[in-house]
């Protein structure tokens, strides 16, 4: 890409432009939503489209989920390098974790934007797909010991349109691999619909302000955008934070489970932070490891969390974070064959988690608790055959219940958080959908009271979830974490609940399950278990005792822990509307509980 | 309805003020304005039905004696929703899924903001309770009602003093029968408390739709009641002897008692007027039924679509924001909000980015201009700046404006932003208007419908400022700003025809398609609003039937309305229209068609349009255009450049129809003002209506 000609930053004309980006970003994300057709997609919103620049940087992301969207420049640079003979009307499908995307059950479509023959533009539509074609009917294999077990088809930025006709070879061999192959190919439809609306949108800009007014907008706003990263910093104390954490254990393989390390250099003079993931255990021979774009995207994710949350995400705010890696690292740049097959979700919401509440450490005000962990019942795949439609076959993964959001220093934790990497954007499914999707039937969904981690701030409740198939077996897998570690609270707020699952009998018959599971139910039987609860954040005797008396009416807390934890004395009940506050009471109590 | 009277009177009660327009049997409309009390409704609306009998030259009795027809829209039931003034109400839900109205559909803005509190949901947690039933997909009851302790349940709430109830189970809509026995046990325990079945209100699929719109609308129930039995009364009691209608959010009007039966519809109802008016200027300027309505008031932008001659409709409007608001799920008018108008403050970043929004001055203290302490810059304080609006005769005269403050106020951002205080007013001015075009953008380019070929009619008081760049920018070239552009919400219901609706449930496939099953519910739908249709003054004898598909691809899950062609299906061919007709809605919006799917139909509804008024005769262009005036002032204002332009300041008394004005020029109409922008025109049509050339 040519230089940019006007020198002067133009703070009206970057106003309108990246408007208008953004803009285009939306009718991208609005096309995938609407027109796909797995509920991971279309009911979940588990995607995310953005824009990067000819010469591989990411422009804009507007509302992509921060595990998606961190590195798709990456996956740009895949097809710039891979390809050398890219034209206008090619699109190309990556989902190769060594080579730039998240792992292999994102398909990532990337059409390239030429303006007058130059390559100025990709845009990018990313979408977890509900198979893929791996050896097992879910797109978490947790227990695959390298790439091959894994099992998907992997396509390292392979074209798959030229003159804006798909290569049919490829769409034969998706169709021939991956599970429902009509559902995916109704999705690789939206994805690419999704795609060309980012191009063409791309080009009637262009047109409008002319090429040289669009290459200055470029240099402008990833200049803005690092300025403002780069005050955000400025505004921190200059500090070295170190952190741990870890993954639950995982079998024989990690009985101890998998420890993690990060530690921040913050410097305010030279307003950079570095992030260093150096000091952490090698790849392991399952499905845990982290792809390179994951392990980056979530470090990054926990920076973004601990500042001004305005501050735009691309190429330029990313100039003011250095990254540092290892080749090797189970949370660093992987080695081949090792399986990048769960890194979205699993190390990297734990990463997120010790990022952000790093920061806590610097003092009051900073940073955030841990985030509710685990992709539990609620976040199952779930497959077989439905016998109300011919015994056809399906395979989804369901998104309907969440783990609790982790306080923060100004706020309770959010409800629908669902874990760290998708912090509250994915959409949840509807009961009444799932079950006309899918042969199953849920006993129950809600929130489990008292499972929030107690603090001056709340972290959000856990919710509690039920089902089982209707009619003929059903296979139900899923990788969760948070069942042995649960997420932590900051700066002397408690942590959140456990994960806890069951596999219930026929009879009644109940059997804990571990972290991971892959079962096949029966008529008849049934999972039930609750996702995690966020951290809190602060000593929960400060938490405002209205605040508490609240939580008891709505029932996110009970009485009895409102005065064993909170220091809370309440009166009356809920079940006659009489509950109130005993102030004094509160007050002698909290004094006690200070003193002791 | 034929009429020998002499007038027709519509009345919107908005937050501010109440509009009222009378129509006599030329078709000659009268504004009148007033302050919206809030104690009592009838209050404001008499003062401004008298202003506008004073401007008409009779008395408010005379004209109330002669009128055949009120058309009554309100805010009522939004403001109590926002001041959280609605009735104590109950949830009732299935066992195990109380939380249906806490955990909403998920969804949430910038996933790195922390700062924000989880909204509370619609009814609280405690007033929430759960019944021992279920049903399945199939509508089987996999757990029979346990009607015992329903009964307990139930007089649980009568006890605790509630005073509506929002009935809504898992299901209902396969199988309505629990929630009619729930709703026969609460008319025996409790005759009193109005409450709402979920499958009666809105037969739609997830639970949180239905669940929201159920609790919404029976929370309403008290409040909307008296308040519409009330009016009726007051206005009974000052001799008005004609029919009343009350507008709705599905596009029309009806009578009391249907919307004291689903007070939710009342919601929005105001907004949902302007695209009639939008529709009836366009068509009466001979400028084709495709119309963008855009509605500018001092805090919010409002856009709506009128696409060949029909309203458009949506089931996605949150009532304060999505995903943290309340939504309303039932069809209505799709007229979306920004915020976004003459209050909204500009600023520098910490990046040094201009920027407009999203806070706004509001009415209090309001843009600096007003002289109440306002410091912040304003679009209104740019447009001061820019010469736009006359400081000494501001809306007609009766604000005067304080232009140094204005000045004072956009000197901080120029001063910050590196342009003289003109420029930088100029550009704010131009991100104000940016944002208004990403509105009708998101309404129109998204949706696949091209602005180039449609009309803009441009309503509310702050319209006039920059609709014609706007429109410029959006590459359309035919701008109408109606003569009653301040009041087009009143306008709309001048027009509006008595509007009802039935829908159902009934999952259809089309390559396993049960034509008797389909033609059947067609049927049912036909049956329950011709019924309805037979309790019309006049038996609503001027009437049509509008049939839609609420449609998708096999494995999709949101829906696209698809007209029907035809109101039963008889054979191969009527089907293949339908199926037809989907592909080319699913490719105009989402630019890919998918051959080979099957085309799932969720939910079929048919609409009943009762007409009731005539709409204007087509006046059509004038021929001839003429000079105005010369204008009789000059003011210095700015278009982009760093220095002034003299410009002719016209006033609406001094033009006539067939006036074509070349701008630059400022238009001041008592109610709002006109920017012709250099390059561009306004001519005043035969009916007063200005016509925009903005190319």
């Amino acid at each position: 890409m040519t230089e940019a000609k006007n020198e002067k930053f133009d703070s009206y004309m970057t106003a309108i432009i990246a408007n208008r980006v953004d803009g285009i970003i939306r009718e991208m994300t609005n096309t995938l939503l609407r027109a796909a057709r797995s509920a991971v997609i279309n009911s979940a919103r588990d995607f995310s489209c953005s824009i990067c620049t000819g010469d591989n940087r990411l422009l804009a992301a507007a509302e992509g989920l921060p595990i998606h969207i961190f590195g798709s420049h990456m996956q740009s640079k895949a097809m710039t390098d891979f390809n050398d003979d890219i034209r206008e009307g090619d699109c190309y499908l990556h989902n190769d974790p060594y080579s730039g995307n998240t792992h292999a059950a994102d398909h990532t479509f990337l059409v390239p934007v030429f303006i007058d023959g130059e390559h100025l533009f990709t845009a990018v539509a990313k979408a977890h797909q509900a198979d893929i074609g791996n050896s097992l009917p879910t797109t978490y294999m947790a227990g695959a010991k390298d790439q091959y077990e894994e099992g998907a088809l992997i396509f390292p930025a392979v074209r798959i349109q030229r003159d804006y006709t798909n290569i049919e070879d490829v769409v034969r061999m998706c169709r021939s691999r991956i599970r429902v192959p009509g559902q995916w190919y109704g999705d690789y439809l939206a994805g690419i619909g999704s795609a060309r609306i980012g191009e063409r949108r791309l080009k009637e800009l262009c047109e409008k302000y002319g090429k040289d007014t669009i290459k200055s907008f470029i240099r402008d706003w990833f200049d803005y955008s690092e300025e403002r990263m780069a005050q955000a910093i400025s505004k921190l104390p200059k500090s070295t934070l170190k952190n741990s954490g870890a993954h639950d254990p995982y079998g024989d393989l990690l009985p101890e489970g998998i420890p993690l390390n990060v530690e921040l250099r913050i410097d305010p003079e030279e307003r950079m932070i570095d992030v260093d993931l150096t000091d952490n255990i090698d790849n392991v021979d399952c499905g845990l490891n982290e792809s390179e774009a994951c392990a980056s995207a979530s470090t990054i994710a926990g920076v973004f969390n601990s500042l001004d949350p305005t501050v735009p995400r691309n190429s330029g705010s990313f100039r003011r974070i250095r990254l540092h890696l290892r080749d090797g690292a189970i949370a660093g740049r992987p080695k081949f064959p090792h399986c990048c097959s769960v890194s979205t979700t699993n190390v990297a919401d734990r990463l997120i988690n010790i990022v952000q509440s790093a920061f806590a450490e610097i003092g009051d005000g900073f940073g955030l608790a841990e985030g509710g962990v685990g992709m539990g019942a609620g976040f199952a795949v779930v497959s077989g055959k439905d016998d109300r439609a011919e015994n056809e076959p399906y395979v989804n993964q369901l998104i309907i219940a969440s783990s609790g959001g982790p306080a923060s220093p100004v706020a309770d934790g959010w409800i629908t958080y669902g874990i760290p990497v998708v912090a509250g954007l994915m959409y949840r499914d509807s009961v009444e959908i799932d079950e006309l999707k899918h042969p199953l039937q849920f006993q129950y969904l809600r929130i489990v009271t008292g499972s929030g981690g107690a603090g001056r701030n709340r972290g959000a409740p856990a919710m509690e979830i039920s089902y089982g198939p209707t009619e003929l077996p059903m296979d139900v897998l899923w990788p969760c974490d948070g069942t042995i570690y649960a997420p932590q609270g900051v700066r002397g707020g408690d942590a959140g609940s456990a994960c806890q699952h069951f596999k219930v009998s026929a009879n009644g018959f109940e059997e804990e399950l571990p972290s991971i599971v892959e079962v096949q139910l029966k008529k008849g039987e049934k999972v039930r278990g609750n996702h995690s609860g966020g951290g809190g954040y602060g000593d929960p005797l400060d938490r405002d005792p209205r605040k508490v008396l609240k939580d008891v009416l709505e029932r996110y807390e009970t009485a009895e822990r409102a005065r064993e934890i909170y220091g809370v004395v309440l009166t009356g009940s809920g079940d006659d509307e009489s509950l109130a506050l005993d102030a004094a009471a509160t007050r002698k109590l909290r004094s006690e509980r200070a003193a002791a | 309805m034929e009429s020998v009277l002499a007038y027709r009177i519509s009345v919107d009660t908005g937050g501010t003020f109440t509009d009222v327009i009378v129509t006599d049997t030329k078709g000659h409309m009268t504004i009148g304005k007033a302050l919206t009390t809030r104690d009592r409704i009838s209050v404001g609306m008499k003062e401004a039905i008298s202003a506008a009998a004073g401007e008409l030259g009779i008395s408010l009795e005379d004209l109330l004696g002669q009128s055949d027809l009120l058309i009554y829209g309100t805010t009522r039931a939004t403001n109590a929703i926002v001041t959280k003034t609605v009735a104590k109400t109950a949830f009732v839900t299935t066992e195990g899924f109380p939380d249906i109205l806490l955990l909403k559909e998920g969804g949430k803005f910038n996933p790195h903001d922390f700062t924000e509190e989880y909204p509370d949901p619609y009814i609280p947690r405690r007033h929430t309770f759960e019944i021992a039933e279920r049903i399945d997909a199939q509508g089987r009851a996999t757990t029979p009602l346990n009607e015992a302790l329903a009964r307990q349940t139930l007089e649980t709430i009568r006890d605790r003093g509630f005073e509506a109830i929002a009935v809504c189970l898992i299901w209902s809509i396969a199988n309505p029968e629990h929630e009619l026995k729930i709703g026969a046990m609460i008319q025996e325990i409790m005759p009193d408390v109005p409450f709402t079945l979920s499958h009666q209100l809105i037969p739609i699929v997830r639970e949180y739709r239905r669940a929201s719109a159920t609790a919404i609308d029976a929370s309403l129930k008290p409040l909307m009641q008296s308040h519409l039995r009330g009016l009726e009364t007051d206005l009974r009691d000052t001799g008005y002897a004609g029919e009343i209608l009350v507008s709705t959010t599905a596009g029309g009007c009806n009578h009391v008692e249907a919307l004291v039966e689903k007070p939710i519809y009342t919601i929005g109802s105001g907004p949902a007027m302007a695209p009639i008016a939008g529709l009836t200027f366009s068509e009466a300027e001979d400028m084709g039924d495709n119309v963008i309505i855009c509605d500018t008031g001092g805090t919010t932008f409002d856009v709506g679509l009128v696409r060949d001659s029909r309203l458009t409709f949506s089931r996605d409007t949150w009532l304060g924001g999505l995903y943290t608001g309340d939504l309303l799920g039932i069809s209505s008018v799709d007229m979306r909000s920004i915020g976004a108008g003459g209050g909204s403050i500009a600023w520098v970043d910490e990046g040094g980015l201009m920027r407009v929004g999203p806070q706004s001055a509001g009415a209090d203290p309001g843009p600096a201009c007003y002289g109440n302490g306002g410091e912040d810059p304003t679009v209104s304080d740019a447009a001061v700046v820019l010469g736009y609006f006359d400081p000494d005769y501001f809306l007609g005269g009766r604000m005067t404006l304080d232009v140094e403050a204005a000045r004072l106020a956009v000197k901080r951002v120029a001063d910050q932003a590196g342009y003289t205080v003109e420029e930088t007013a100029y550009r704010i001015m131009g991100l104000a208007s940016d944002l208004m075009m990403r509105a009708i953008s998101d309404i129109t380019i998204n949706e696949g419908f091209n602005p180039r070929e449609s009309t803009i009619v441009a309503g509310g008081g702050a319209a006039g400022v920059n609709i014609m760049t706007i429109a410029n920018e959006l590459g359309c070239n035919r701008v109408i700003l109606p003569k009653v552009a301040s009041a087009l919400s009143a306008a709309g219901m001048q027009f509006a025809d008595i509007v009802a609706e039935e829908a159902t449930s009934l999952v259809s496939l089309s390559n396993r398609f049960d034509m008797d099953a389909v033609n059947a519910t067609l049927a049912d739908l036909e049956d329950r609003l011709e019924t309805f249709r037979r309790t019309l003054p006049g038996g609503g004898d001027r009437y049509r039937l509008e049939y839609v598909a609420e449609a998708r691809y096999l494995a999709q899950v949101w829906e696209l309305d698809t007209p029907l062609t035809v109101p039963r299906f008889n054979s191969q061919a009527d089907l293949d229209a339908l199926v037809e007709a989907f592909h080319q809605v699913h490719e105009r919006v989402f630019a890919v068609r998918d051959e080979g799917s099957p085309v799932e139909i969720v939910t079929w509804k048919v609409r009943l349009v009762v007409q009731i008024s005539e709409p204007p005769v087509a006046t059509g262009a004038i021929d001839a255009t003429t000079e105005a005036k010369s204008a009789t002032t000059t003011r210095e204002c700015y278009f982009g450049d760093a220095t002034a332009v003299t410009t002719p300041i016209h006033k609406a008394s001094d033009i006539v129809p067939g006036n074509r004005i070349m701008g630059p020029a400022i238009i001041e109409e008592p109610t709002t003002t006109l920017v012709v922008y250099p390059g561009m025109s306004a001519t005043v049509s035969a009916a007063g209506n200005y016509r925009l050339d903005v190319s």
